[in-house]
This record gives structure tokens, sequence and C-alpha cells, in this order.
């Protein structure tokens, strides 16, 4: 599922060979799936040994397994071309990636242990922006291929197909380095002591084990194997700046699904993934990833812990959630009524640049809200909210192009069919916890993006579908602005309406507590999908506007960075009120805006501000307000 | 040995302890008793670390021990079995045992399995059973077990007696003879009268986060109206 262009690899047939037998082409298939399975699982294996035992989804691995392959690129050109100097190069680059794994850990995550998850996720999503940027400064741009050595390219011939002698070399890695750290977990004092405090980190404490050296080791072994994967990876691609987004989202899918800190269970879902992968290229070039998905959700459906997961234990001496929500106070109110007032007769006083940028705002307060609603009175943590902006963007997009409708059926359709794969795709997993949601959340919204990008006839691909504009009543920017106003703020507060029905009190006591809000006949699971629902509708109105507002739709729309975006907003104004997401999502368009005209370095500067915002405020800045606010009032 | 004064301790804004103050002689055996919320159990959880005491000292040994991380005071000597006994449930008895190991201390003989399983004969035939499929009684004893190969000085016991069947609260009663005639001083906090007298020479009471009373076994034993006042339900 290479989520990006898919890196020519290079193993493949060429289209100038003659076609093959079927049956030895199958096994050929099946070898080449078996061999990028591989490198997969080392990635994957990493990621569950570090949320085993820290509770930590890091996001920012995928960026370890990009920094070994550019390591391992820097230094596998520097040595001999011989077989055993390749073995030093990786050993080499695993041990430079595992120290730069626990620096990371000491420097930074060792902070953040007590924040509540999403916090985490988002902290460890600015490491990986400020890798990207310092990846790109470092190595460049461009794509760096390894230059392969005769060894490297020779072919065995296996049932009389050639088959590449390193795909051979790489199928037989994965058991190797499972058979090894099951070696290690299960032999070692240190791997029974990481085991332990997988379960109960607390009581290992009590029992005089050090936590913070067995969390830096453990941190620094899987990033040493997320860098290993990488640099493995290296003869049949390259090293490039994508890596760290597309192998992060093969990872989530392959953890989720192998059930999350099992070992075995994430390679056999890696080979899972590694052969479907391989076949699907072949057999349906534009659905591998849709395939992807419905291997998932089918797993899921079965076994909801993934194939060989257990019930997530609840962590003892983890973080604690969010605060309660509570209803705005009258001069917020009043406030509130004023801007609107304000936002009513800004038209006739403010250019066309100034009305588009507050267009946008709407547009993004709209999304936030959305996406706060999920978060949290649902309590459903989401890191890929763009899904259903996307989908809304491209819905009214294809009712105006392709059906020839007008723009109110577009923005009829965009509300409608996001909430539709909303209720679909909320169907298979409302009922996980919170990381397997953030998880699995991104890696839908990530195959949203792909199966955009891959279906070119209909989307156009990366070239996006454009004219789309607003009806000819609506083509005034000013009269376009107050029918996104309207819709927007009418949405918004239709979301704050609900969340005080009694649906909103009963949706915030199944977050609270599952179990007694069960006990008193609540049904939980559909309480979670409808707002899961009413939140990916509301989510697709906006993008439905923003594809009017722009003229256009392009897979960016269904972006990491715009799910990420809506969380910053999210985060910035705080989870505790609805007015929280509203004024994050003003704030942050302003200064993002801001932020794109100052620098080149946006996303390091970003991911910078993220770290420290989550260093400084580790309960999200309204939380922390909120907290000076009661320590004001008791002295 | 262990000298607490003054001890206060919150979880959120709720304020457990309330100045807590007792002290054990090096060897001797102490019981906490006191009803459900007393405090006995945070007692024991800002003694190990596990809570952060807001105020007050805790010398053990002579240095003062409160607020330091649990680790840096289990190596210190002082030993905590828990009330739920959080065994490793993954983990087999002898990896349990594992998790708890630290260096011997004082020129005294360590701690080994063997040894360990001679005072709890039950864990010697089930070494490579995991925590998991242990009965209640039998966790119990592998979480004392486990506490004592870190060869403490010291050893918190939470409520050892809870649950058990009569024999094997029989068995426990020999464990903690056994253990101090290893020389291990110990504390234990119980609800279970027999037991605390069974095993302590000294007692103190607990109530609201308080100490009620302090004093002698016997005289605990002989004087029924304190029992009345104190303890009943």
């Amino acid at each position: 599922m290479s989520m990006a262009l898919p890196p020519c690899r290079r193993t493949k047939r060429c289209g100038s060979c003659a076609p093959p037998e079927p049956v030895s082409a199958l096994l050929v298939q099946l070898l080449s799936g078996l061999s990028g399975a591989s490198s997969l699982f080392l990635v994957a294996a990493g990621l569950t040994v570090i949320f085993g035992v820290t509770r930590v989804v890091n996001f920012s691995h995928g960026s370890l397994t990009m920094l070994g392959a550019y390591l391992g690129w820097s230094i596998l050109t520097r040595l001999p071309r011989g077989p055993e100097y390749f073995v030093l190069g990786i050993v080499l680059t695993a041990l430079a990636t595992a120290g730069i794994g626990a620096l990371i850990e000491m420097l930074l995550l060792r902070r953040i242990y007590r924040a509540p998850e999403l916090l985490q996720l988002l902290f460890t999503f600015g490491i990986v922006l400020v890798v990207q940027d310092a990846a790109q400064f470092l190595w460049g741009p461009n794509d760096l291929p390894l230059p392969r050595a005769p060894w490297l390219r020779s072919f065995v011939t296996i049932a009389g197909e050639r088959v590449p002698f390193y795909d051979l070399v790489l199928i037989g890695i994965g058991p190797l380095v499972l058979a090894a750290l099951w070696l290690l977990f299960t032999r070692t004092r240190w791997g029974t002591l990481v085991r332990a405090a997988t379960q109960d980190r607390e009581m290992v404490a009590a029992l005089g084990v050090d936590q913070r050296r067995l969390f830096t080791t453990v941190f620094a072994l899987g990033a040493g194997l997320a860098g290993m994967g990488g640099a493995l990876a290296l003869p049949d691609a390259s090293a490039n700046l994508q890596i760290d987004l597309n192998i992060i989202t093969d990872a989530f899918v392959v953890v989720v699904v192998g059930g999350l800190g099992s070992l075995p269970g994430a390679f056999l879902a890696s080979l899972l993934i590694g052969v479907l992968q391989s076949f699907g290229i072949v057999l349906f070039p534009q659905a591998t990833l849709v395939l992807v998905f419905v291997i998932m959700a089918a797993v899921l459906v079965v076994r909801p812990n993934g194939l060989l997961g257990r019930a997530p234990a609840v962590a003892r001496g983890a973080g604690q959630g969010f605060a309660a929500i509570r209803p705005a106070v009258p001069l917020l109110l009043r406030l509130g009524a004023a801007a609107l007032v304000l936002a009513v007769l800004a038209p006739l006083a403010v250019g066309p640049f100034v009305l588009s940028v507050m267009t946008e705002m709407l547009i993004a307060m709209l999304f936030a809200a959305s996406l706060h609603f999920m978060m949290g009175p649902g309590g459903m943590a989401s890191f890929g909210h763009a899904a259903w902006f996307g989908i809304g963007a491209y819905a009214a997009a294809f009712a105006v192009k392709g059906l020839a409708l007008g723009m109110g059926a577009g923005l009829l359709l965009a509300p409608l069919l996001a909430g539709v794969a909303a209720a679909l795709f909320g169907w298979f997993v409302v009922r996980l916890s919170g990381v397997y949601l953030a998880m699995l959340t991104l890696a839908f919204a990530q195959i949203v993006w792909a199966a955009m990008f891959q279906a070119v006839e209909i989307t156009g691909g990366d070239n996006g579908v454009l004219g789309v504009w607003p009806a000819p009543w609506a083509a005034d920017r000013r009269v376009f602005y107050w029918l996104v106003l309207a819709l927007c703020v009418g949405a918004t507060l239709l979301l704050r309406r609900v969340l005080y029905a009694p649906f909103g009190y009963a949706l915030r006591a199944s977050r609270d507590s599952e179990l007694r809000a069960e006990a008193i006949g609540l049904d939980t699971t559909l309480l979670r999908l409808a707002a899961f629902t009413l939140a990916g509708a509301a989510a697709g109105l906006a993008g439905g506007l923003a594809a009017f507002s722009k003229g256009s739709v392009f897979p960016g729309f269904i972006s990491i960075s715009r799910s990420v975006d809506g969380l910053l907003m999210v985060l910035l104004g705080g989870v505790q009120s609805m007015a929280g997401p509203v004024v994050g999502a003003v704030a942050y368009t302003g200064l993002f805006d801001l932020l794109l005209l100052a620098t080149d370095q946006w996303r390091a500067m970003l991911g910078l501000a993220i770290i420290v915002l989550v260093l400084v405020f580790p309960q999200g800045i309204a939380g922390s307000i909120h907290r000076l606010w009661l320590r004001g009032r008791e002295a | 040995m262990l000298r607490v004064d003054a001890l206060h301790a919150h979880y959120g804004r709720a304020h457990i302890l309330q100045g807590v103050s007792f002290s054990v002689a090096k060897g001797d055996a102490l019981v906490l008793l006191g009803r459900n919320g007393a405090g006995k159990s945070t007692t024991f959880k800002s003694l190990i670390g596990l809570v952060r005491p807001t105020s007050g000292r805790i010398a053990f040994d002579g240095q003062d021990i409160a607020g330091h991380e649990p680790h840096v005071i289990a190596r210190a000597g002082l030993g905590y079995v828990p009330e739920e006994r959080r065994i490793f449930t993954d983990l087999t008895v002898m990896e349990n045992l594992e998790v708890g190991r630290l260096p011997a201390r004082d020129g005294q003989p360590p701690w080994t399995p063997e040894r360990l399983f001679g005072i709890f004969p039950n864990l010697a035939a089930m070494r490579t059973r995991p925590g998991g499929r242990m009965s209640g009684g039998e966790q119990q004893m592998l979480a004392i077990a486990r506490t004592l190969m870190g060869n403490p000085r010291l050893i918190l016991l939470d409520e050892p007696s809870e649950g058990l069947a009569p024999v094997i609260v029989e068995q426990m009663v020999h464990a903690i003879r056994a253990m101090r005639d290893g020389g291990v001083t110990v504390v234990l906090a119980e609800q279970n009268l027999h037991f605390a007298l069974a095993v302590a020479d000294h007692a103190t009471i607990i109530e609201k986060g308080r100490i009620a009373w302090a004093g002698r076994v016997a005289e605990l034993q002989a004087d029924a109206g304190l029992r009345e006042t104190w303890l009943a339900l």
C-alpha cells in the first residue's frame, strides 16, 4: 500500500518482458510480497514494542524509518560494495537511528508520558514535521536511489523463474528478527522487565526498577528496528521524503490488524498486507488500497483486537483525560453575538483578500467544530478528520462536474456522502479504544487520499477537479461569503444544540463510563456511531463549501496535514468548551497564513510550535488556563 | 528503622492523610489497623512513593525518603506488596520473581527462589505457570515472594489476608514469621484482627487519615472497648 505515487520497485517486471507463465508468476509475486513484508515488519515491530511499554503511539516512527533510509544511503554509498559491507552498513544505520531514538526519548518524549494520548500523538507529529524539514535540508529534495552492487542485482532461478536474490534475503530477515526479538524478550532479564512494564509499569517501579532507563532502551530498540527497516528497503526503492508518512500508515494498519503489542501478530499482519499489496498491484492496480481497507475491516469485525491481540489493558499510571465540558458563561455568549454581527457586516467594509481569508476561517471553524464534536463530547480521537472534509469536497465537485447539477445539489450531496461514508467506516471502528481509533482514522484518511489520487479518470488525480464554481446567484464574493457564514454558523450552532440535548448528555455519559452508561440502558455503540456520522456530515459540508470557495478540489484536501490542522485548532482552543474550536480555528487560520508568508521552513516552525505547546501546556491551552483560573479563585 | 512524621497526602483535592505519624524499630512487626477508607493503603503508597506526600517526613534508616521516586525507595530496602497484589499475569512465577530481584545487602544471605519456595511450598510446583492462571492465595504468596526477592530490610504488606481461605491465612501467618526470622522488619495493614494479633507486636489505629491510637498488640487484645470504638463496623 504505497500511499504516495509508488516509487517504481525495480524488482517488478517491466513492460517489455515477455508475459510470464501464470503459476510461476504467482510465485514470483508472492515472493516479492513476502520480501516487502519484512521491512514493514521491522518498522511495525518497533512501533508495537514502543507502544507496549510507553503507551505512546509514536507518530514519528515513520520519521525514524525515513532517517534510516537516508542514513543508510549516506553510509552505504561511502562503503565498499561487497555484501559484508552492506551488512555492516545496515548495522551501523540501525545503531545510529537507535541513538537518535534514545535522544528523542530522553529530551522530548519523557516529558509527556502523563499527557492525554491525543496530545502525545500530536507531539510526535510535531517531531515528524521537524524531521521532514531537517532531512530536506541535509539531503536535498530529490529521491536518492542506492547504486546497487552486482550481488544486489543477481537472480536465483526458482521453478524456472528468475527471483531477485535480495528478495530472498529480505524474506529470511523477517523471521530471523522475530526469533531474535522473541529470545530477547523471553530469555533476558531486560526482556522480562519490559514485559512486566507493559502490564504494570508502576508496580515495576515499586519493585526497584528504574523505568526511565527501561523506556529509553525500549525506545532505542524500536527506533533501531525502524531505521533498519528503512535501510533494508533501500535497494528496492530510494531514500525520499515521502517515506515517513507512507510507512507510518502501513505500520498503523499492520499493528492494528496484528493486535497492538503483539510481535507475532505484527509479523502475520505484515505478511498479509505485504502479499496483498504485491498481488493487488498486479490484479487490481486501481483498488489495492481499498482491498487493504476491506481486509482490515474484515479482521476487525471478527477480532476487534487484531489477529493475535488481546483486549487493551488499562495501563496503570497512564495519563488522564481532559476536563469536562462547561456551558458558556453569559459574557462569552454576548461576545459571540457581537462577533456574529461584525461577521455579517464585514463584507461591506473589507476588501476581497480579507473576505477570502474570512471565508476560509468560517469553513475552518465548521471543520474544527465537527472534529471537536467527535473528540470532546464523543470522546473519539480522530487523526483523519480530513477524510470527511475531502469526501464532501469531492462529492460537491462530482455533483457539479460529473452529474452537471447545481451548487445546491453539490452542497446537499457533500454532507450526505460524507455522512454515509462516516457511518460505514464508523460501524467498524466506534467500538475501538482511543489509540486504535486514532490510528485507524488516520489510515482511513490516507486510503481515501490515495484512492482519489489513483482514480485519475474520475478525480483527475493530482491535477484535481477544476472549475467547481458557485451558482451564478452566489458568484459575487460577498454573497458567497454570506452563504458560507449562514451555513457554517448554522451548522456549528446545530452541533452545539445537539450537545446540550439529551443525546449530548447520553453521549458524554458513554464517553465517561461506557460500562455505567450501558448499565442505565444507553446503547453506547449506537450513540457513538450517531456522533461519528454527524461529525462526518458536518465536516463534509465544510469540504463542499471549500470546494466552491476555491473553485477546485485536490487530493491535498484529504492530507494528513489537514487533519492535523483540525486537531491543532481544537487543541489550541481547548476541548473543554464549544467556543474552543471556533476561537482555535480563527486564530490558527490567521497564524498559519502569517507563517506561510514569513518562512520557507514552515513545517519545522509548525512542528517546533507543536512540541513547545505540548511541553508547556501538557493539558492543552484551555485546560491549563482553566487550572490557573481555578487557582486564582482559590487564592 | 522507619519513622513517619506528620504525613499529609491528597488525591486530587481530597485530603486523605491528615498527619499520620508512627515508627517501627528494626526487627519489629507493626500492624496498621483501621476501617475501609481510613488511609492505610494511602499511607503505604506514600511510603513507597506511588503517591507523592504533600508534606511530612519519612525517615527510613536515617535518610529522608519522602517524595523520592519509587524505584529509589525500593532500592533503599523498602519492599511493598500492594493490596491488589498486582501480579504480572503474562509472566510465569519464575519471571515474576526475576522482576523483583535486587542485589543482596548488608551481608545478609539473599532471598532466592529456592529459599522462598521453602516458605511458600505451593509456588514450587508451579514455576512456569503464568501469574494470570493462579488462585488468589497463590497470587498473594507470589506477590510477597516477589517483593522479598528485592532483599528488603522492611516490607509493607497491604492486607495480605484479604479474601483468602482460612487454610491459606494460616500459611500466611507462618510465612510472615519466617520473614521476621530472616531479619525483615514488617509493617502490615489489616482489617482482620485475629491475623494481625497473630503476627504483630505493635498496633497503630488509623481513622479518617489520623492516628487514633497506638500501643502494644496485647493491650488491644485486652481492651474490648477500644476495639469497639475504632474497629467495629
